[in-house]
């Protein structure tokens, strides 16, 4: 066979220098952009009325094995530590109780939305045309795969290692009995998949991940560490490595959509809808997670709200977006006033509704109520006392057979659920903005407690047909309820969920409740 | 004590918050169930550590079978499209949530996996540019076939690689959308070894053209690839059931193109040609293969067409859809025998006799994996007779 002068200049190279060569990540990469071709039916399965630029770039320039290498140095670490020093020191057993409980609900919640966002970036993936775009949202799919499997592990840690694993070992079925669950399922779940690509996008990545993980994934482990939880530090500083990723990419989405004419008409509406839509759970979940979740306090939630939304992401982070012509939500000033008193109002509710979770719920100390006092002024008057009465009337002890939900019917403060945003509320006992409103459709009343959840349903209500739990509960009794949703610990009759973490005090059975005879009703049917 | 912990203490740590914690914590554990996902049903004897933390992530309502949720859908697409629904196949299912990934990786297996590959892909070619094995490789192999036609192989990987995406999006359950994405990331990641391999002959052979100018225009202008052109094109974005995807490009055009194109063109001929260094990077393909087709013929026979419910009903329409995927898949290997063409003839190795006992060995080992579990009938005699009226 001849020999080609490529070849001869082979050879000759060789001969002056067999210094090993090898390939990086990067000059593979850069070919990247050239991989795609144009074809008839090159175009998304998933409409946005956006058009995203072809020449889009991703700033974390990532081939398939490089990610897995950066990745498994992370996985190394993290497992090592936790299945290692943490388990020989027995870290899992010594958790502060009401932290162990706040942990089923904040690693569980935060898999849904890790799992629903490797659905999201699928979506994105589909959409993009740049292979460099298609390659970020590509990482994306994966992290979030990591992610979830992350949320699990933490979970599965406290269920195989911890002192009370009912609700961490079954957080995946328990978890749609409650009031918590719909609310949950809006933002983290049909909200990031359901809808405008870029739509989804903006809900996922430039909210979501840009505003609100800051505080999920990293305030709150400071305090789980305050709480002696050394294990969600572990996982959720290493989730939130991935998660600048997350962020660049929502960044290159608003890039890559700059130029086109429909971003100056609907992405500053989009931004508003999805900034609302997230705050309308997160600011009051996570506040009530931290301080009543909690028994050692790192700092009040108005705090840290105001620092991570408003400050960085509000004015930083959105500012840098200006450039698009990208503006802070209009719905910004109200969502500063649901930071300070709407984690109040849901606990209360959530506490009313304890059967129906999969986590134990503790009303807060002397010591605590001082501290919410000293934070909030007027939070006595207008919980602390209510508080009182209820453990007065002995809604901790079985043997009371007393429920706080019938304080609420007996005082005449109906609980409502926000169409949109499946938030829980009760308009006439709450220190937040919610004010009721209620609309009727097709024969169906549906209640709102804000302008902003209304909007968007009046001008789609085809997305919002949701029922609610005391739609679907409507005429059944409360140990039903609670039975069906496999609310039980494994000696079939104790709750997984009790209004208490006192270890001397005795636990709720599902004769308790059945006892009490609480049915549900559906309030809308009473107006 | 104050209750607000300031300056960083941690509770693990600190005497003082220790034993308050300490004080707290029960006595004895309040739950004897320790296993997560204890409910699920295992794939094994027991429950393992790849089914505690994928099973029933998904949140999808129990009117979607397998489902562990209740009611309707808080947000929906715009015109009230549900997020997830069962229309979205055409397949049906008594229990979405079935598959398993029989390798039973998670992410943190996943990628552990494929970064020791990496480590050992750097090393690997440091080995061989230090051992100048490049010298022997054939010109023609090395500039044309290797240069031209398998990059522009680097396009059909990458065009079924995108073809994931929707899938990862709409299928209806957990550990169905983590194997799509892992074998999707398989994909893409053997377009870039395809390149890699082309980028570091550059840096090896002055003169050895890395860009992806002419295999672009060999894939979507040459004749070779013509018919696996326009199937990938109809898999990637002509087809919306997410199944049918899957199925097409891993039950019927993979199994058949893209084991002749890997296994029985570039793996078999290129010791011929001098060329060590592709069987390296064609082997890892053949392993993702090989964990591909454990995942899809999960996916497709173990649940779907032994379904205790549907299975009937999935094997008359999975056989359906081997008619739909088949003859364009023949179409495309008949357009690919035109490679031999192109390449120095050696005898019994590239001429007919040689092309047609490795369509033999592709197209048999599909009739017994793909074809057979689900009842298709399938002449492979006729098709092997088809794809060889290509050969120029």
């Amino acid at each position: 066979m001849a020999i080609s002068t490529a070849t001869k200049a082979a050879t000759d190279a060789l001969a002056v220098n067999r210094a090993p060569v090898s390939v990086g990540a990067q000059e593979v990469h850069r070919w990247l952009q050239s991989f795609t071709w144009d074809f008839d039916k090159n175009r998304t399965k998933y409409s946005t009325k956006y058009k995203m630029a072809n020449d889009t770039k991703e700033q974390f320039k990532l081939i398939a094995k490089e990610y897995a290498r950066m990745e498994s140095v992370k996985d190394e670490r993290q497992f090592g530590s936790l299945q290692d020093v943490l388990t020989r020191v027995d870290a899992a057993n010594r958790v502060h109780p009401k932290w162990n409980e706040s942990m089923k609900v904040i690693s569980n919640f935060l898999e849904v939305g890790e799992y629903n966002a490797i659905a999201a970036t699928g979506m994105l993936w589909d959409s993009a045309t740049a292979p460099e775009q298609k390659n970020g949202y590509l990482g994306q799919v994966m992290d979030e795969i990591r992610h979830t499997n992350q949320c699990g592990y933490i979970n599965y840690y406290f269920a195989k290692q911890g002192q009370d694993a009912a609700g961490h070992n079954d957080a995946r079925r328990t978890r749609a009995i409650g009031p918590l669950w719909k609310g949950m399922k809006r933002v983290f779940s049909d909200g990031f998949i359901s809808g405008d690509a870029v739509e989804c996008s903006i809900n996922l990545q430039l909210v979501g991940e840009a505003c609100f993980t800051n505080p999920l994934i990293v305030a709150v482990t400071e305090w789980a560490s305050a709480n002696g939880d050394e294990m969600t530090p572990t996982v959720f500083l290493s989730i939130e490595t991935d998660e600048l990723r997350h962020m660049a990419n929502g960044y290159q989405t608003v890039v890559s959509i700059a130029n086109d004419e429909a971003a100056s008409k609907y992405l500053n509406t989009d931004l508003n809808n999805a900034f609302w839509t997230q705050q309308k759970y997160f600011t009051p979940v996570l506040g009530m997670m931290f301080e009543y979740g909690s028994h050692f306090k790192v700092e009040p939630w108005v705090k840290t709200w105001n620092r991570w939304v408003y400050e960085d992401w509000g004015g930083i982070w959105i500012g840098r977006l200006g450039k698009y012509g990208v503006e802070s939500p209009a719905s910004l000033r109200d969502a500063k006033k649901d930071a300070y008193w709407a984690h109040h109002d849901l606990f209360m509710i959530a506490y009313a509704l304890w059967p129906t979770g999969f986590f134990r719920l503790t009303l807060p100390t002397a010591e605590e109520a001082e501290w919410y006092e000293a934070n909030y002024p007027g939070w006595y008057d207008m919980y602390g006392k209510v508080y009182e009465e209820w453990r007065a009337r002995g809604c901790e002890d079985p043997d009371s057979g007393f429920l706080p939900l019938q304080w609420f019917i007996e005082n005449n403060h109906p609980i409502y659920i926000d169409r949109v945003s499946q938030v829980p509320f009760c308009p006439s006992y709450s220190k937040g903005a919610s004010t009721l409103r209620v609309l009727e459709f097709n024969g169906k009343k549906h209640s709102f407690s804000d302008q902003w959840g209304e909007r968007m349903w009046l001008t789609e209500p085809e997305r919002y047909e949701c029922q609610n739990i005391f739609e679907q509960y409507e005429g059944r009794e409360l140990s039903e309820v609670i039975a069906e949703g496999h609310g039980l610990r494994s000696d079939g009759k104790t709750l997984i969920s009790q209004p208490h973490t006192n270890k001397d005090g005795r636990l709720w059975t599902i004769d308790d409740i059945k006892k009490i005879g609480c049915v549900f009703s559906d309030p809308l049917k009473a107006l | 004590m104050t209750i607000e912990v300031s300056g960083g203490r941690r509770g693990l740590t600190d005497p003082v918050i220790a034993a308050t914690i300490l004080a707290a914590i029960p006595d004895q554990p309040l739950e004897t169930q320790r296993k997560m996902n204890y409910f699920v049903t295992p794939r094994g004897r027991r429950l393992n550590e790849y089914e505690v933390l994928c099973c029933y992530t998904q949140p999808t309502p129990d009117w979607i079978p397998g489902g562990l949720d209740w009611g309707d859908w808080t947000q929906k697409f715009h015109g009230g499209r549900p997020s997830w629904s069962n229309e979205s196949t055409e397949l049906h299912s008594t229990d979405w949530h079935k598959h398993r990934d029989p390798a039973f990786r998670w992410h943190a297996l996943y990628v552990k996996d494929k970064a020791e590959e990496w480590r050992y892909t750097d090393r690997f070619l440091k080995a061989y540019s230090a051992d100048g094995h490049v010298r022997s490789i054939d010109p023609v192999w090395r500039d044309e076939v290797l240069g031209d036609y398998l990059g522009a192989f680097g396009f059909s990987e990458y065009g079924l690689f995108n073809s994931h995406s929707s899938v990862v999006r709409d299928c209806l359950g957990d550990t169905l959308r983590m194997s799509s994405a892992m074998i999707g990331l398989d994909k893409v990641d053997n377009a870039q070894m395809i390149q890699a391999e082309r980028t570091f002959l550059a840096k090896l052979v002055p003169g050895f053209d890395e860009s992806t100018d002419v295999p672009k225009n060999e894939w979507t202008k040459g004749s070779i690839y013509k018919g696996a052109r326009e199937t990938v094109e109809e898999i990637w974005q002509g087809t919306y059931d997410w199944n049918e995807i899957l199925f097409s490009g891993h039950m019927v055009y993979d199994p058949l193109f893209g084991q002749f194109v890997r296994r029985e063109f570039f793996l078999r001929l290129s010791a011929y040609y001098g060329d060590n260094l592709t069987p390296f990077f064609i082997n890892q393909m053949q392993l993702y293969h090989s964990q591909t087709k454990g995942i899809t013929t999960d996916m497709f026979h173990t649940c779907l067409a032994d379904d205790p419910a549907f299975g009937d009903y999935n094997k008359r329409l999975l056989r359906a859809w081997s008619d739909k995927w088949l003859p364009r898949t023949v179409n495309a290997l008949k357009d690919f025998m035109g490679i031999f063409a192109k390449i120095p003839e050696i005898k019994g190795v590239t001429s007919k006799d040689a092309i047609e006992a490795a369509l033999e060995r592709v197209f048999d080992d599909w009739k017994r994996d793909y074809a057979d579990p689900i009842g298709y009938k399938v002449d492979t005699a006729a098709l092997i007779k088809t794809v060889l009226t290509g050969l120029k």
